[in-house]
């Protein structure tokens, strides 16, 4: 039996203050009172595509200050690292595939030396064409980007997707309706605050290195970076300081910074400290996937949807990264709703463009994109309520998803309650202001759902508890604490668990000496599957400590509970020991006071043709807004936006309601101004005064509903919330620019150029 | 090099520095001053915050040299663990920190704004802060937090 006495309360998180005092450290900030640090530069091309005929160092190694200076040639292990295979070169050798290879690394005593010294290295390069367009490099007359990709047989593609379900051709054949579009979503930077940073340290006693930088995944990192290192996994340690905002972007951008501060720290064995510019995080770092997306849809005359053909392009850019972007795309393209036949294609196609990467949503919020504005075209087809015709086609208890995943209402199914409460909010049904002519107003919604975790093989959860003597509890977990509040959400649900005062929880986290392989701080899993692997250790712990007190307490142990720093027979709330005299017994009796709580999602099933159960859970939701469009000059405002997410259980509801206002901003500025505009594989625009994301004036009131359907496999039934508040915003905007001025734009940022534009057009045709 | 003499933190200091050295790096690198954060280097996020004369100013594109006998106060030079500020007090209570990078610059900000505008309007808080990018919170918590800071401190407390 737990009590809850912590979980669902608004608890201030444990990092709050130190971060609003500016005691908090993060990586950047514990460098440089450190005598014996070098300092790293990387010098990158300035080309998104040329082959290197030579390189001349000896001008920056003559400087004073310098200690080295480092090409392909001198790696200690092998010349690639990544996330998931290691094809992104250290340095680069013969060619630059885009303007983040490094083409040679410096270590200096200052940070001037190294400054100065990467402009004396002397590069002689010939200018390749760079390629843009991923539809062009599909082609497999196209020329090749990657000499022997080793991923596909067409030579660009870096991976193909498909899901079959039903009979497609049938389906059309049948349909009232097709609604047959094209959609285009933009290149744009996760823009976390904090740049990236790394300090490797080399460890002479046992071969080793130690690495702290922000990241997402302390435990990935070691395979990551292995080979590169020419180290086995073992011997690397990693340290995920504070991270300052990672949005999914320092999965892997942080393996670019910590294999350069890494290969330099190995050859020089000193400490190397290495941070990005914005300039270089801009043009260097991963970036969302940019996509071009053909979406048709049949429907009969009632507004059932019968079935979907989607074919979705995705820009890998240079490197694969994490390449789970066709994958998400094919399954979301056909959005929550209950659909029988589906064939669903995507593929992600190498360019010199920045790495796609995993970003907050990871190909969800582009599928979603199209299939939301499919049907509010196909509503006004039909001359239909959207919201009817919604409610008409979303899945429901028993339906299957177009991936023949069966939906559960005891795995949470809350869209129509999302729905429902967005819909009939009154603020959202007041009478719309259209009295000035320039500025005309209109409302729309979408909705999405969005699976807890990766929905893969490995996906799982592995964390070291400890009781101490004294009644307090360590718990090591790799999971990162990138500002999400997951620090004060494990706390909850320990203290909860073992019936402890919130204050006896202590985490040793994101550092890989100090927990276990738990998958990364990705994919909306870690409130879910560290959260249960944490009950589970925990759990192990009370069977144990239950044994040892039941005749302390002169009673069975199936009788014996946990709450409030004390151990009671059920009943006798008042005549308990405390827990600390219990772990003590325990601890002087041969009991271990340590445990490995573990958990996994029931085992993702694919079934060929892209059929399935992916991950266990989902979160729904739906999205209302109010847009004010000035048809002079195409400038779109956000007025009201209200957000009802279905998460299980809000663990501490002020954290969820971060992360669905945080979600919901950065929908604002992807569907309104955010783009990275690239030529012959250059970028463009790569300051905050050229790639704008939201201000504080650009985001209105932002009003939410936390829906609550529980999980049954969830803790506490949770589900996950970091990433689904992102997925809904961009089709929901469309859709009331769509109401506002009766014109459809089907690509993102809708830019006052974009809206113009599409103004001029609607009317020439009419 | 150039020999600065400034107040920092209610404290006289001074420091010799580069002609071209910006003051968040001296404040980080010489002081350890590592509460003031460098985000972008162009002046363009706010994450370098600080107050020189009590105005806020971007510290990454501010002269060292140019704050010869002014004085510069810190986020560590209004508040401490043991003794916050009101303002970050209501960071805390308004939940409106998450990774934090901005809230050094977001405090400041918002003291510098109280100062001269102690009840200020939703959309006067919005521009106050506009200079001030966060990409986690959406604002929504931020804007609670400086109305939070405002009534208290009208109230006196």
């Amino acid at each position: 039996m737990v009590k809850e006495k912590y979980v669902g309360q608004r608890l201030a998180r444990t990092d709050s203050l130190a971060k609003a005092t500016g005691a908090a450290k993060y990586t950047g900030d514990i460098w440089m009172n450190r005598r014996d640090m070098l300092y790293a530069k990387a010098l990158f091309p300035p080309y998104g595509h040329a082959r290197i005929l030579s390189i001349d160092t000896s001008e920056a190694e003559a400087l004073d200050g310098v200690v080295t200076v480092m090409t392909a040639d001198d790696l200690p292990g092998k010349n690639g690292y990544g996330g998931m295979v290691p094809d992104k070169p250290v340095i680069a050798k013969d060619e630059v595939l885009y303007e983040g290879d490094p083409v040679a690394l410096v270590a200096a005593e200052t940070k001037e030396a190294a400054e100065r010294a990467v402009k004396l290295i002397k590069v002689e390069y010939e200018p390749l064409e760079g390629y843009d367009d991923p539809a062009f490099m599909l082609d497999p007359s196209s020329p090749m980007l990657h000499k022997d990709n080793p991923f596909h047989k067409n030579h660009n593609i870096s991976d193909e997707q498909i899901i079959r379900k039903g009979d497609v051709e049938k389906a059309f054949k049948e349909a009232d309706v097709i609604i047959d579009n094209w959609y285009k979503t933009p290149l744009v930077d996760h823009a976390y605050m904090e740049p990236d940073v790394a300090i490797a340290q080399y460890d002479p006693i046992q071969g080793g290195i130690t690495i702290w930088s922000p990241q997402h995944a302390v435990q990935l990192a070691k395979r990551a970076m292995s080979d590169a290192f020419g180290m086995p996994q073992s011997r690397i340690h990693v340290c995920s300081q504070l991270v300052g905002g990672g949005f999914g972007g320092k999965e892997d951008s942080t393996f670019d910074v910590s294999v350069v501060a890494g290969v330099l720290s190995i050859r020089t064995k000193r400490p190397v400290y290495f941070e990005l510019t914005r300039d270089e995080v801009f043009k260097g770092t991963g970036k969302r996937h940019p996509s071009l997306i053909h979406h048709q849809l049949a429907a009969d005359k009632s507004g059932k949807i019968l079935g979907i053909k989607v074919e979705t392009i995705i820009d890998k850019g240079a490197y694969k990264s994490i390449d789970a972007i066709p994958s998400r795309t094919t399954q979301y393209a056909g959005g929550p709703y209950s659909i029988d036949n589906a064939l669903t294609h995507s593929w992600s196609v190498f360019t010199d463009h920045p790495y796609g990467c995993a970003f907050r949503g990871l190909g969800s919020p582009q599928a979603h994109f199209a299939m939301e504005c499919q049907m509010d075209e196909l509503a006004h087809r039909l001359n239909m309520d959207p919201v009817e015709l919604r409610l008409k086609n979303i899945l429901r208890d028993g339906d299957t998803t177009i991936w023949g995943q069966p939906m559960m209402e005891e795995r949470g199914l809350g869209l129509e309650e999302c729905i429902r409460r967005v819909t009939s909010d009154p603020k959202f049904n007041e009478p719309l202001d259209n009295s000035d002519p320039r500025i005309r107003r209109g409302r729309g919604i979408a909705c999405f759902m969005y699976g807890t975790g990766t929905g893969s093989a490995t996906d799982g959860a592995h964390v070291m508890v400890q009781a101490q003597p004294d009644g307090s509890i360590n718990i090591g977990v790799s999971a990162s604490e990138l500002g999400q509040g997951f620090l004060i959400a494990m706390k909850q649900i320990a203290a909860d668990t073992m019936g402890v005062s919130i204050d006896k929880v202590y985490l040793d986290y994101a550092d890989s000496a100090a927990s276990l392989e738990s998958g990364a701080t990705v994919a909306s899993r870690t409130t879910v599957l560290t959260g249960n692997a944490i009950v589970n250790g925990l759990e192990k712990l009370k069977e144990r400590f239950a044994a040892v007190a039941a005749p302390m307490l002169k009673t069975g142990k199936e009788n014996v509970v946990f709450f409030d720093n004390k151990v009671f027979a059920k009943g006798l709330e008042n005549e308990g020991v405390p827990l600390s005299a219990v772990i003590a017994k325990a601890f002087s009796s041969q009991v271990p006071l340590g445990a490995i709580g573990s958990w996994y999602p029931p085992m993702a099933a694919p079934k060929g043709d892209g059929l399935g159960d992916k991950m266990h859970t989902y979160a729904f939701g739906c999205q209302g807004v109010q847009v004010a469009v000035d048809i002079e000059t195409g400038e779109i405002t956000v007025e009201d936006a209200l957000l009802a997410c279905d998460i299980g259980k809000a663990i501490n509801p002020d954290t969820v309601e971060g992360q669905f206002e945080g979600g919901m901003a950065q929908a604002i500025g992807w569907a309104l101004m955010e783009e990275h505009f690239m030529s012959n594989g250059r970028m463009k625009n790569h300051t905050f005064h050229d790639f704008l994301i939201p201000t504080a004036k650009d985001i209105p009131n932002l009003r939410t509903i936390i829906v609550e359907h529980p999980n049954v496999l969830g803790p506490f039934g949770a589900k996950g919330v970091g990433e689904p508040p992102i997925v809904p915003g961009a089709p929901a905007i469309r859709n009331a620019v769509y109401d506002a001025i009766g014109v459809a734009i089907n690509e993102i940022p809708m830019t006052p150029v974009r809206v113009m534009e599409a103004i001029k057009k609607s009317a020439e045709k009419s | 090099m150039v020999t600065v003499a400034f107040t920092l933190n209610g404290k006289p200091v001074s420091c010799q520095v580069n002609e071209t050295e910006v003051l968040v790096d001296t404040l980080r690198e010489r002081f350890y001053l590592t509460g003031t954060k460098k985000g972008c280097g162009t002046g363009d996020c706010g994450a370098c915050t600080v107050l020189l004369d009590g105005d806020a100013v971007r510290s990454c594109i501010l002269l060292t040299a140019m704050v010869e006998g002014r004085s510069v106060t810190t986020i560590e030079g209004v508040g401490t663990l043991e003794h916050p500020h009101v303002v970050q007090q209501a960071f805390v209570d308004a939940s409106a920190v998450q990774c934090g990078f901005c809230t050094p610059g977001m405090v400041l900000t918002t003291i510098a704004l109280l100062e001269k505008n102690p009840d200020p309007s939703e959309d006067e808080i919005r521009t106050a802060l506009s200079g001030n990018l966060c990409r986690c919170t959406g604002y929504q918590k931020i804007i609670k937090a400086v109305q939070l800071a405002a009534e208290r401190m009208r109230k006196g407390n």
